[in-house]
Protein backbone atom coordinates (compact mmCIF):
# COMPACT_ATOMS: atom_id res chain seq x y z
CA UNK A 1 0.00 0.00 0.00
CA UNK A 2 2.43 2.66 1.09
CA UNK A 3 5.16 1.68 -1.29
CA UNK A 4 7.49 4.51 -1.88
CA UNK A 5 8.68 5.10 -5.38
CA UNK A 6 12.37 4.52 -5.60
CA UNK A 7 14.41 7.62 -4.91
CA UNK A 8 11.51 9.75 -3.77
CA UNK A 9 12.28 9.81 -0.09
CA UNK A 10 10.06 11.20 2.55
CA UNK A 11 8.59 14.63 1.84
CA UNK A 12 7.44 16.55 4.84
CA UNK A 13 4.36 18.63 4.52
CA UNK A 14 5.27 22.25 4.78
CA UNK A 15 3.17 24.74 6.61
CA UNK A 16 3.36 28.41 6.62
CA UNK A 17 1.40 29.93 9.43
CA UNK A 18 1.01 33.60 8.86
CA UNK A 19 -0.59 36.22 11.00
CA UNK A 20 -2.46 38.48 8.71
CA UNK A 21 -1.67 41.99 9.75
CA UNK A 22 -4.43 44.54 9.65
CA UNK A 23 -4.37 46.49 6.46
CA UNK A 24 -1.78 49.19 6.83
CA UNK A 25 -4.02 52.01 5.84
CA UNK A 26 -4.04 53.75 9.17
CA UNK A 27 -2.03 56.85 9.77
CA UNK A 28 -3.45 59.60 7.72
CA UNK A 29 -6.46 60.45 9.74
CA UNK A 30 -7.24 63.69 8.05
CA UNK A 31 -5.84 66.06 5.51
CA UNK A 32 -3.16 68.16 7.08
CA UNK A 33 -3.35 71.90 7.06
CA UNK A 34 -1.05 74.74 6.30
CA UNK A 35 2.25 74.38 8.12
CA UNK A 36 2.69 76.33 11.34
CA UNK A 37 4.52 79.64 10.97
CA UNK A 38 3.11 80.35 7.51
CA UNK A 39 2.15 83.99 7.01
CA UNK A 40 -1.32 84.63 5.62
CA UNK A 41 -1.38 88.09 4.12
CA UNK A 42 -4.08 90.22 2.60
CA UNK A 43 -4.10 93.67 1.03
CA UNK A 44 -7.22 95.07 -0.60
CA UNK A 45 -7.24 97.64 -3.42
CA UNK A 46 -9.86 100.29 -3.85
CA UNK A 47 -10.37 102.40 -6.94
CA UNK A 48 -12.84 105.21 -7.44
CA UNK A 49 -13.39 108.39 -9.35
CA UNK A 50 -13.64 111.84 -7.98
CA UNK A 51 -14.15 114.90 -10.13
CA UNK A 52 -13.59 112.80 -13.21
CA UNK A 53 -10.26 111.49 -11.94
CA UNK A 54 -9.53 107.86 -11.26
CA UNK A 55 -7.78 107.11 -8.02
CA UNK A 56 -6.52 103.84 -6.64
CA UNK A 57 -5.41 103.10 -3.13
CA UNK A 58 -4.41 100.08 -1.11
CA UNK A 59 -5.47 99.02 2.31
CA UNK A 60 -3.21 98.11 5.15
CA UNK A 61 -1.76 94.62 4.87
CA UNK A 62 -3.23 92.19 7.32
CA UNK A 63 -0.80 89.40 8.25
CA UNK A 64 -1.87 86.37 10.21
CA UNK A 65 0.53 83.72 11.39
CA UNK A 66 -0.60 80.11 11.30
CA UNK A 67 -0.31 78.64 14.78
CA UNK A 68 0.80 75.10 15.51
CA UNK A 69 -1.92 72.52 15.95
CA UNK A 70 -1.02 69.67 18.27
CA UNK A 71 -2.63 66.46 17.09
CA UNK A 72 -1.68 62.82 17.10
CA UNK A 73 -3.28 59.53 16.13
CA UNK A 74 -2.26 56.14 17.45
CA UNK A 75 -3.41 53.02 15.65
CA UNK A 76 -2.94 49.34 16.34
CA UNK A 77 -1.32 47.70 13.35
CA UNK A 78 -1.28 44.10 14.50
CA UNK A 79 -4.21 41.76 14.77
CA UNK A 80 -4.89 40.00 18.04
CA UNK A 81 -1.66 38.17 18.74
CA UNK A 82 -1.98 34.48 19.57
CA UNK A 83 0.48 33.46 22.24
CA UNK A 84 1.42 30.43 24.30
CA UNK A 85 1.72 30.64 28.10
CA UNK A 86 5.29 31.46 29.08
CA UNK A 87 6.18 32.83 25.65
CA UNK A 88 8.74 35.66 25.62
CA UNK A 89 9.19 38.73 23.42
CA UNK A 90 5.69 38.76 22.03
CA UNK A 91 4.98 41.84 19.93
CA UNK A 92 2.12 44.23 19.30
CA UNK A 93 2.62 46.76 16.50
CA UNK A 94 1.38 50.35 16.70
CA UNK A 95 1.70 53.37 14.49
CA UNK A 96 2.01 56.91 15.82
CA UNK A 97 1.13 59.63 13.28
CA UNK A 98 1.60 63.37 13.72
CA UNK A 99 -1.66 64.80 12.40
CA UNK A 100 -0.70 68.32 13.45
CA UNK A 101 0.81 70.97 11.19
CA UNK A 102 4.31 71.26 12.61
CA UNK A 103 7.18 69.05 13.57
CA UNK A 104 6.50 67.81 17.08
CA UNK A 105 8.02 65.47 19.65
CA UNK A 106 5.96 62.80 21.35
CA UNK A 107 6.27 60.91 24.63
CA UNK A 108 5.32 57.22 24.57
CA UNK A 109 4.09 55.14 27.50
CA UNK A 110 3.07 51.50 27.64
CA UNK A 111 0.50 50.16 30.09
CA UNK A 112 -0.48 46.55 30.45
CA UNK A 113 -2.21 46.53 33.83
CA UNK A 114 -5.69 47.11 32.50
CA UNK A 115 -9.20 46.01 33.28
CA UNK A 116 -11.35 43.79 31.15
CA UNK A 117 -8.79 41.13 30.44
CA UNK A 118 -7.70 37.89 32.10
CA UNK A 119 -3.96 38.49 32.48
CA UNK A 120 -1.41 41.27 32.43
CA UNK A 121 1.26 40.91 29.77
CA UNK A 122 4.67 41.50 31.37
CA UNK A 123 6.62 44.34 29.73
CA UNK A 124 10.00 43.18 28.48
CA UNK A 125 13.03 45.32 29.30
CA UNK A 126 13.04 47.48 27.29
CA UNK A 127 9.41 47.14 26.35
CA UNK A 128 9.11 49.68 23.53
CA UNK A 129 11.11 49.65 20.31
CA UNK A 130 11.01 51.60 17.10
CA UNK A 131 10.59 49.29 14.13
CA UNK A 132 13.77 50.69 12.65
CA UNK A 133 14.07 48.13 9.89
CA UNK A 134 10.38 48.32 9.02
CA UNK A 135 9.94 44.57 9.37
CA UNK A 136 6.90 44.71 11.62
CA UNK A 137 8.66 42.29 13.95
CA UNK A 138 11.24 42.63 16.69
CA UNK A 139 14.75 42.25 15.27
CA UNK A 140 18.26 43.12 16.37
CA UNK A 141 18.13 46.17 14.10
CA UNK A 142 15.29 47.80 16.02
CA UNK A 143 16.04 50.71 18.36
CA UNK A 144 14.85 50.58 21.96
CA UNK A 145 12.91 53.61 23.20
CA UNK A 146 13.88 55.48 26.33
CA UNK A 147 11.42 58.19 27.41
CA UNK A 148 13.06 61.59 27.39
CA UNK A 149 16.13 60.32 25.58
CA UNK A 150 14.88 59.49 22.12
CA UNK A 151 11.31 60.68 22.00
CA UNK A 152 10.26 60.53 18.35
CA UNK A 153 10.07 63.87 16.56
CA UNK A 154 7.64 63.58 13.69
CA UNK A 155 7.15 65.91 10.74
CA UNK A 156 3.57 66.87 9.85
CA UNK A 157 1.91 63.71 8.54
CA UNK A 158 4.99 61.74 9.55
CA UNK A 159 4.63 58.51 11.46
CA UNK A 160 6.72 55.99 13.34
CA UNK A 161 6.04 52.31 13.82
CA UNK A 162 6.35 51.21 17.43
CA UNK A 163 6.72 47.69 18.75
CA UNK A 164 5.42 46.84 22.23
CA UNK A 165 7.20 43.77 23.60
CA UNK A 166 5.81 41.59 26.36
CA UNK A 167 6.42 38.26 28.00
CA UNK A 168 3.40 36.07 28.64
CA UNK A 169 2.90 34.66 32.14
CA UNK A 170 2.84 30.89 32.42
CA UNK A 171 -0.08 28.84 33.65
CA UNK A 172 -2.75 30.64 31.67
CA UNK A 173 -5.92 29.03 30.39
CA UNK A 174 -6.69 28.81 26.73
CA UNK A 175 -8.61 31.86 25.52
CA UNK A 176 -7.25 34.16 28.24
CA UNK A 177 -6.76 37.71 27.00
CA UNK A 178 -4.17 40.27 28.00
CA UNK A 179 -4.46 43.92 26.94
CA UNK A 180 -1.65 46.40 26.42
CA UNK A 181 -2.10 50.07 25.63
CA UNK A 182 0.30 52.50 24.01
CA UNK A 183 -0.29 56.08 25.12
CA UNK A 184 1.23 58.99 23.23
CA UNK A 185 1.33 62.66 24.18
CA UNK A 186 2.69 65.74 22.40
CA UNK A 187 5.74 67.11 24.22
CA UNK A 188 4.56 70.70 23.88
CA UNK A 189 1.50 69.84 25.91
CA UNK A 190 -1.91 68.21 25.96
CA UNK A 191 -5.33 69.34 27.05
CA UNK A 192 -8.83 70.13 25.92
CA UNK A 193 -9.07 71.01 22.22
CA UNK A 194 -8.43 74.71 21.85
CA UNK A 195 -6.03 74.95 24.77
CA UNK A 196 -3.31 77.44 23.85
CA UNK A 197 0.37 77.22 24.73
CA UNK A 198 1.42 80.78 23.98
CA UNK A 199 4.66 81.10 22.08
CA UNK A 200 5.42 77.40 22.40
CA UNK A 201 4.58 76.40 18.85
CA UNK A 202 6.95 75.89 15.97
CA UNK A 203 8.98 79.01 15.24
CA UNK A 204 7.63 80.87 18.24
CA UNK A 205 4.02 80.69 17.15
CA UNK A 206 1.33 79.72 19.57
CA UNK A 207 0.57 76.04 19.90
CA UNK A 208 -3.10 75.07 19.98
CA UNK A 209 -4.38 71.69 21.08
CA UNK A 210 -6.28 70.02 18.23
CA UNK A 211 -9.28 67.74 18.25
CA UNK A 212 -7.28 64.77 19.52
CA UNK A 213 -6.36 66.61 22.70
CA UNK A 214 -2.75 66.27 21.53
CA UNK A 215 -2.67 62.76 22.88
CA UNK A 216 -3.80 59.38 21.67
CA UNK A 217 -3.81 55.75 22.58
CA UNK A 218 -4.51 52.35 21.12
CA UNK A 219 -4.98 49.03 22.85
CA UNK A 220 -3.81 45.71 21.50
CA UNK A 221 -4.39 42.27 22.88
CA UNK A 222 -2.74 38.93 23.29
CA UNK A 223 -4.87 35.80 23.40
CA UNK A 224 -3.64 32.52 24.75
CA UNK A 225 -4.39 30.18 21.94
CA UNK A 226 -2.96 26.75 22.21
CA UNK A 227 -3.63 25.35 18.84
CA UNK A 228 -1.69 22.68 17.03
CA UNK A 229 -1.92 21.69 13.46
CA UNK A 230 -1.34 18.11 12.48
CA UNK A 231 -0.92 16.92 8.94
CA UNK A 232 -1.06 13.28 7.96
CA UNK A 233 0.08 12.36 4.48
CA UNK A 234 -0.52 9.09 2.71
CA UNK A 235 0.18 7.86 -0.80
CA UNK A 236 -1.51 5.29 -3.02
CA UNK A 237 0.29 3.93 -6.10
CA UNK A 238 -1.50 2.60 -9.17
CA UNK A 239 0.75 1.15 -11.88
CA UNK A 240 -0.21 0.91 -15.56
CA UNK A 241 -0.68 -2.81 -15.21
CA UNK A 242 -3.41 -2.69 -12.59
CA UNK A 243 -1.00 -3.23 -9.74
CA UNK A 244 0.56 -0.96 -7.14
CA UNK A 245 4.20 -1.01 -8.15
CA UNK A 246 6.07 2.33 -8.35
CA UNK A 247 7.25 2.00 -11.91
CA UNK A 248 7.56 4.73 -14.57
CA UNK A 249 4.08 5.70 -15.65
CA UNK A 250 2.57 4.70 -12.32
CA UNK A 251 0.25 7.23 -10.73
CA UNK A 252 0.62 8.27 -7.09
CA UNK A 253 -2.34 9.77 -5.30
CA UNK A 254 -1.30 11.83 -2.27
CA UNK A 255 -3.79 12.58 0.46
CA UNK A 256 -3.00 15.10 3.17
CA UNK A 257 -5.33 15.58 6.13
CA UNK A 258 -4.81 18.73 8.18
CA UNK A 259 -6.40 18.90 11.61
CA UNK A 260 -6.43 21.76 14.11
CA UNK A 261 -6.58 20.88 17.79
CA UNK A 262 -6.90 23.33 20.68
CA UNK A 263 -8.81 26.41 21.67
CA UNK A 264 -7.41 29.12 19.47
CA UNK A 265 -7.46 30.13 15.86
CA UNK A 266 -4.68 29.32 13.45
CA UNK A 267 -4.94 32.33 11.16
CA UNK A 268 -4.07 32.36 7.51
CA UNK A 269 -3.04 28.73 7.28
CA UNK A 270 -1.44 28.00 3.96
CA UNK A 271 -0.21 24.70 2.73
CA UNK A 272 2.60 24.00 0.30
CA UNK A 273 3.55 20.50 -0.78
CA UNK A 274 6.44 20.15 -3.26
CA UNK A 275 6.04 17.78 -6.18
CA UNK A 276 8.59 15.01 -5.54
CA UNK A 277 11.62 14.74 -7.82
CA UNK A 278 11.22 12.40 -10.79
CA UNK A 279 7.48 12.81 -10.79
CA UNK A 280 5.10 15.07 -12.70
CA UNK A 281 1.97 16.74 -11.40
CA UNK A 282 -1.23 15.46 -13.02
CA UNK A 283 -3.20 18.49 -14.25
CA UNK A 284 -6.70 18.87 -12.82
CA UNK A 285 -6.12 16.40 -10.02
CA UNK A 286 -6.38 18.68 -6.99
CA UNK A 287 -9.36 18.38 -4.67
CA UNK A 288 -10.00 20.00 -1.27
CA UNK A 289 -12.53 18.20 0.91
CA UNK A 290 -13.75 16.43 -2.22
CA UNK A 291 -14.25 19.62 -4.24
CA UNK A 292 -12.09 20.07 -7.32
CA UNK A 293 -9.73 23.03 -7.45
CA UNK A 294 -8.43 24.43 -10.71
CA UNK A 295 -4.69 24.30 -11.35
CA UNK A 296 -4.44 28.10 -11.53
CA UNK A 297 -3.16 29.82 -8.42
CA UNK A 298 -4.45 33.16 -9.71
CA UNK A 299 -8.16 32.41 -9.70
CA UNK A 300 -10.70 32.68 -6.92
CA UNK A 301 -10.51 29.15 -5.56
CA UNK A 302 -8.32 28.20 -2.65
CA UNK A 303 -5.39 26.65 -4.42
CA UNK A 304 -3.55 25.41 -7.45
CA UNK A 305 -0.33 24.15 -8.92
CA UNK A 306 2.71 26.37 -9.17
CA UNK A 307 6.14 25.92 -10.74
CA UNK A 308 7.70 28.96 -9.09
CA UNK A 309 10.13 28.75 -7.39
CA UNK A 310 9.71 25.01 -7.71
CA UNK A 311 6.90 22.65 -8.61
CA UNK A 312 4.40 22.45 -5.76
CA UNK A 313 0.75 22.25 -4.89
CA UNK A 314 -0.36 25.18 -2.75
CA UNK A 315 -3.66 25.67 -0.97
CA UNK A 316 -4.83 28.45 1.33
CA UNK A 317 -6.84 26.89 4.13
CA UNK A 318 -7.61 30.23 5.79
CA UNK A 319 -8.34 30.47 9.48
CA UNK A 320 -8.67 27.08 11.15
CA UNK A 321 -10.13 26.16 14.51
CA UNK A 322 -10.83 22.81 16.03
CA UNK A 323 -14.41 23.24 14.87
CA UNK A 324 -13.21 23.48 11.27
CA UNK A 325 -12.65 19.72 11.28
CA UNK A 326 -10.14 17.81 9.17
CA UNK A 327 -9.18 19.42 5.85
CA UNK A 328 -8.49 16.82 3.19
CA UNK A 329 -6.35 17.66 0.22
CA UNK A 330 -5.76 15.24 -2.63
CA UNK A 331 -3.59 15.45 -5.75
CA UNK A 332 -1.92 13.08 -8.20
CA UNK A 333 1.53 12.76 -9.73
CA UNK A 334 2.95 10.29 -12.23
CA UNK A 335 6.37 8.72 -12.00
CA UNK A 336 8.62 9.81 -14.87
CA UNK B 1 5.69 96.85 9.57
CA UNK B 2 2.01 97.39 8.88
CA UNK B 3 2.30 101.06 9.48
CA UNK B 4 5.30 101.30 7.18
CA UNK B 5 3.50 99.54 4.38
CA UNK B 6 0.48 101.73 4.79
CA UNK B 7 2.30 105.01 4.71
CA UNK B 8 4.34 104.00 1.67
CA UNK B 9 1.26 102.96 -0.24
CA UNK B 10 -0.54 106.09 0.82
CA UNK B 11 2.29 108.18 -0.54
CA UNK B 12 2.19 106.36 -3.84
CA UNK B 13 -1.54 106.80 -4.06
CA UNK B 14 -1.22 110.48 -3.36
CA UNK B 15 1.37 110.96 -6.06
CA UNK B 16 -0.80 109.03 -8.48
CA UNK B 17 -3.75 111.23 -7.74
CA UNK B 18 -1.82 114.46 -8.14
CA UNK B 19 -0.30 113.35 -11.39
CA UNK B 20 -3.62 112.18 -12.70
CA UNK B 21 -5.23 115.50 -11.93
CA UNK B 22 -2.43 117.41 -13.52
CA UNK B 23 -2.56 115.34 -16.67
CA UNK B 24 -6.28 115.33 -17.20
CA UNK B 25 -7.06 118.89 -16.29
CA UNK B 26 -4.15 121.31 -16.55
CA UNK B 27 -6.41 124.26 -15.90
CA UNK B 28 -7.17 123.12 -12.40
CA UNK B 29 -3.55 122.63 -11.53
CA UNK B 30 -3.38 126.11 -10.10
CA UNK B 31 -6.20 125.47 -7.65
CA UNK B 32 -5.64 123.07 -4.83
CA UNK B 33 -6.75 119.63 -5.90
CA UNK B 34 -9.40 117.89 -3.93
CA UNK B 35 -7.89 116.28 -0.85
CA UNK B 36 -5.78 113.48 -2.17
CA UNK B 37 -7.04 110.11 -1.22
CA UNK B 38 -10.71 110.67 -0.56
CA UNK B 39 -11.05 107.09 0.53
CA UNK B 40 -9.34 105.50 3.46
CA UNK B 41 -9.26 101.75 3.22
CA UNK B 42 -9.01 99.37 6.08
CA UNK B 43 -8.79 95.62 5.96
CA UNK B 44 -9.38 93.47 9.02
CA UNK B 45 -9.39 89.75 9.71
CA UNK B 46 -11.79 88.44 12.29
CA UNK B 47 -13.17 85.18 13.53
CA UNK B 48 -16.61 84.42 14.80
CA UNK B 49 -16.75 83.63 18.46
CA UNK B 50 -19.78 82.16 20.15
CA UNK B 51 -20.47 83.40 23.62
CA UNK B 52 -23.36 83.28 26.04
CA UNK B 53 -24.88 86.65 26.93
CA UNK B 54 -26.55 87.85 30.12
CA UNK B 55 -29.81 86.21 29.14
CA UNK B 56 -28.12 82.88 28.63
CA UNK B 57 -28.48 83.07 24.86
CA UNK B 58 -25.76 81.97 22.53
CA UNK B 59 -24.60 84.90 20.47
CA UNK B 60 -21.94 85.19 17.85
CA UNK B 61 -19.60 88.11 17.71
CA UNK B 62 -16.59 88.97 15.65
CA UNK B 63 -13.24 89.19 17.37
CA UNK B 64 -9.86 89.98 15.81
CA UNK B 65 -8.15 86.91 14.41
CA UNK B 66 -5.24 86.62 16.79
CA UNK B 67 -4.13 83.19 15.74
CA UNK B 68 -5.34 80.93 12.99
CA UNK B 69 -5.13 77.19 12.62
CA UNK B 70 -6.06 74.94 9.70
CA UNK B 71 -9.80 74.62 9.27
CA UNK B 72 -10.51 77.96 10.88
CA UNK B 73 -12.88 80.32 9.10
CA UNK B 74 -11.65 83.90 8.84
CA UNK B 75 -13.92 86.81 7.99
CA UNK B 76 -12.14 89.40 5.88
CA UNK B 77 -13.72 92.84 5.88
CA UNK B 78 -12.66 95.86 3.86
CA UNK B 79 -14.12 99.25 4.63
CA UNK B 80 -13.68 102.17 2.26
CA UNK B 81 -14.61 105.42 3.96
CA UNK B 82 -15.17 108.66 2.11
CA UNK B 83 -13.25 111.29 4.04
CA UNK B 84 -13.81 114.06 1.49
CA UNK B 85 -16.57 116.63 1.25
CA UNK B 86 -17.88 115.30 -2.03
CA UNK B 87 -19.19 112.01 -3.22
CA UNK B 88 -16.91 109.51 -4.93
CA UNK B 89 -18.15 107.29 -7.71
CA UNK B 90 -17.30 104.05 -9.44
CA UNK B 91 -16.03 102.61 -6.21
CA UNK B 92 -14.46 99.22 -6.75
CA UNK B 93 -12.91 97.06 -4.05
CA UNK B 94 -10.58 94.26 -5.10
CA UNK B 95 -9.57 91.71 -2.54
CA UNK B 96 -7.59 88.55 -3.20
CA UNK B 97 -8.48 85.34 -1.44
CA UNK B 98 -5.28 84.97 0.60
CA UNK B 99 -2.88 82.23 -0.29
CA UNK B 100 -3.49 79.01 1.69
CA UNK B 101 -7.13 79.93 2.10
CA UNK B 102 -10.30 78.69 0.43
CA UNK B 103 -13.23 80.97 -0.28
CA UNK B 104 -16.43 79.94 1.47
CA UNK B 105 -19.23 79.63 -1.12
CA UNK B 106 -21.79 82.46 -1.13
CA UNK B 107 -19.98 84.29 1.65
CA UNK B 108 -19.13 87.47 -0.26
CA UNK B 109 -21.40 90.35 0.62
CA UNK B 110 -21.47 94.07 0.10
CA UNK B 111 -24.58 96.23 0.24
CA UNK B 112 -25.25 97.95 -3.06
CA UNK B 113 -22.48 96.13 -4.86
CA UNK B 114 -22.34 93.71 -7.74
CA UNK B 115 -19.87 90.99 -6.84
CA UNK B 116 -17.71 89.28 -9.44
CA UNK B 117 -14.98 86.69 -9.13
CA UNK B 118 -11.75 85.81 -10.83
CA UNK B 119 -9.42 82.86 -11.17
CA UNK B 120 -6.37 84.96 -12.05
CA UNK B 121 -6.93 88.49 -10.76
CA UNK B 122 -7.39 89.87 -14.28
CA UNK B 123 -10.57 88.51 -15.77
CA UNK B 124 -13.62 88.93 -13.55
CA UNK B 125 -17.11 87.56 -14.07
CA UNK B 126 -20.24 86.74 -12.15
CA UNK B 127 -20.01 83.38 -10.39
CA UNK B 128 -22.18 81.50 -12.87
CA UNK B 129 -20.33 82.98 -15.85
CA UNK B 130 -16.86 82.06 -14.66
CA UNK B 131 -15.82 79.07 -16.75
CA UNK B 132 -12.78 76.84 -16.57
CA UNK B 133 -11.44 74.28 -18.99
CA UNK B 134 -10.39 70.99 -17.45
CA UNK B 135 -7.39 68.99 -18.52
CA UNK B 136 -9.61 66.78 -20.66
CA UNK B 137 -10.86 69.80 -22.62
CA UNK B 138 -14.33 69.91 -21.14
CA UNK B 139 -15.63 73.23 -19.89
CA UNK B 140 -17.45 73.80 -16.66
CA UNK B 141 -18.42 76.50 -14.20
CA UNK B 142 -15.63 77.38 -11.79
CA UNK B 143 -15.99 76.09 -8.27
CA UNK B 144 -15.95 78.64 -5.42
CA UNK B 145 -12.83 77.04 -3.98
CA UNK B 146 -11.05 77.98 -7.20
CA UNK B 147 -11.66 81.71 -6.86
CA UNK B 148 -8.51 83.72 -6.30
CA UNK B 149 -9.88 87.26 -6.33
CA UNK B 150 -13.16 88.97 -5.53
CA UNK B 151 -14.29 92.36 -6.81
CA UNK B 152 -17.10 94.51 -5.46
CA UNK B 153 -18.54 97.06 -7.91
CA UNK B 154 -20.59 99.63 -5.99
CA UNK B 155 -23.54 100.80 -8.02
CA UNK B 156 -23.96 104.18 -6.33
CA UNK B 157 -21.53 106.91 -5.30
CA UNK B 158 -20.41 106.99 -1.71
CA UNK B 159 -21.47 110.17 -0.03
CA UNK B 160 -19.16 112.13 2.26
CA UNK B 161 -18.81 110.54 5.66
CA UNK B 162 -20.21 107.20 4.46
CA UNK B 163 -18.43 103.99 3.82
CA UNK B 164 -18.60 100.97 1.58
CA UNK B 165 -18.16 97.56 3.11
CA UNK B 166 -16.98 94.41 1.38
CA UNK B 167 -16.75 91.14 3.24
CA UNK B 168 -16.08 87.48 2.58
CA UNK B 169 -15.20 84.36 4.49
CA UNK B 170 -12.34 81.99 3.82
CA UNK B 171 -11.14 78.83 5.50
CA UNK B 172 -7.49 78.18 6.24
CA UNK B 173 -6.46 75.06 4.36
Amino acid sequence: MHNKPKGLGSRPVQFALALIALAGVAGRAEALGVVAGTQIENTAQVSYTIGGTSVSTASNTVALTVAEVLDVVVTLQSATTSVSPGATDQVLVYRVTNTGNASEGFRLALTSVLGGDEFDPLPAAPAVYFDTDGSGALTAADTPYTPGANDPVLAPDGFVTVLAVHDIPSGLANGARGFARLEVAALTGTGAPGTVFAGQGAGGTDAVVGTSGADGEATGQYVVADITLAAVKSATVTDPFGGSRPVPGARIRYQIVVTATGSGVATGVSFLDPIPANTSFVPGSITLNGNPLTDSTADADAGGYTTTPSAAVQVALGDLTQASGPQTLVFDVTIN
Amino acid sequence: MHKGTWSLLATLATLGAVQAVAASDPASASTPAEPQGCITVKSVAEIEQETVNDKGERVKRLVPAAKVVPGMEVIWTVTASNVCAQAVGNVTIDNPVPEHMRYVPDSALGAGADIVFSLDGRRFAAAEQLRVRDADGSERTARPDEYTHIRWLFRNPIEPGRMALARFRAVLK
